[in-house]
């Protein structure tokens, strides 16, 4: 089925305008899925303000234009200055070998890998929660 | 159920040359996991990589077969 034109525009507006963007299950203060889960942390890991759509609200609708968008249908999704970075999968493994720190241009957290359910900063740099109508 | 071997074949009929490992992590076919070793993943974004290994399978999710992959891929030394 194709993507509803207005909300896909609606969605690269936001890409747009977000150097870091995250399409997720949830919200980062709550989760609705573990792989929406690891990005949250491993992006607290970095120290990096971000912004977060919740996609299960519109979830069919948003698969339809991530479809067009980018070629990719699952979510998590993270957009780094306009383009898909990727999914839980390809986010974990660039932050164990640096690259995710260098796309995002700050330095590599000296901290392990996120593990376990609970966040180990206290202090989450969050933008408020961004809501697609 | 899923045929793990019938994915591997599929991967590597896709990447002519890759080594493939397919595995169900819990057995119940809802966690699968593809380690995919290919040269034709030389100069390619991850995102490109996996979605290379997606395409490969696409098949069985269309149908509904499989639900959930994950991915690792792998550049050759």
């Amino acid at each position: 089925m194709p993507a509803d034109p207005e909300l896909k525009s609606k969605v690269e507006e936001l890409i747009g305008a977000n150097p870091i963007l995250l399409f997720m299950k949830g919200t980062p203060e709550m989760p609705r899925c573990g792989f929406s889960m690891r990005v949250v942390q491993v992006l607290d890991q970095m120290d990096v303000e971000y912004g977060a759509i919740d996609v299960l609200p519109a979830l069919q609708p948003l698969r339809e234009v991530t479809t067009e968008i980018s070629d990719w249908q699952s979510f998590p999704q993270l957009y780094v200055n306009g383009g898909l970075v990727g999914g839980a999968d390809i986010v974990e493994e660039m932050y164990e070998s640096g690259e995710l720190a260098e796309a995002l241009g700050v330095e590599q957290p000296s901290a392990p890998a996120p593990s376990g359910a609970t966040s180990s900063n206290g202090d989450v740099q969050q933008s408020p929660p961004l809501q697609i109508e | 159920m899923v045929d793990l071997a019938e994915l591997k074949t599929m991967i590597e009929a896709a990447l002519p040359g890759a080594s493939v490992e397919v595995s169900d992590e819990d057995g119940g076919g809802q966690h699968l996991r593809a380690e995919v070793k290919a040269p034709q993943f030389e100069g390619k974004s991850r995102i490109d990589q996996h979605r290379m290994v997606k395409a490969a399978v696409k098949e069985r999710f269309d149908d509904g077969q499989i639900h959930a992959l994950s991915v690792r891929t792998e550049i050759p030394d």
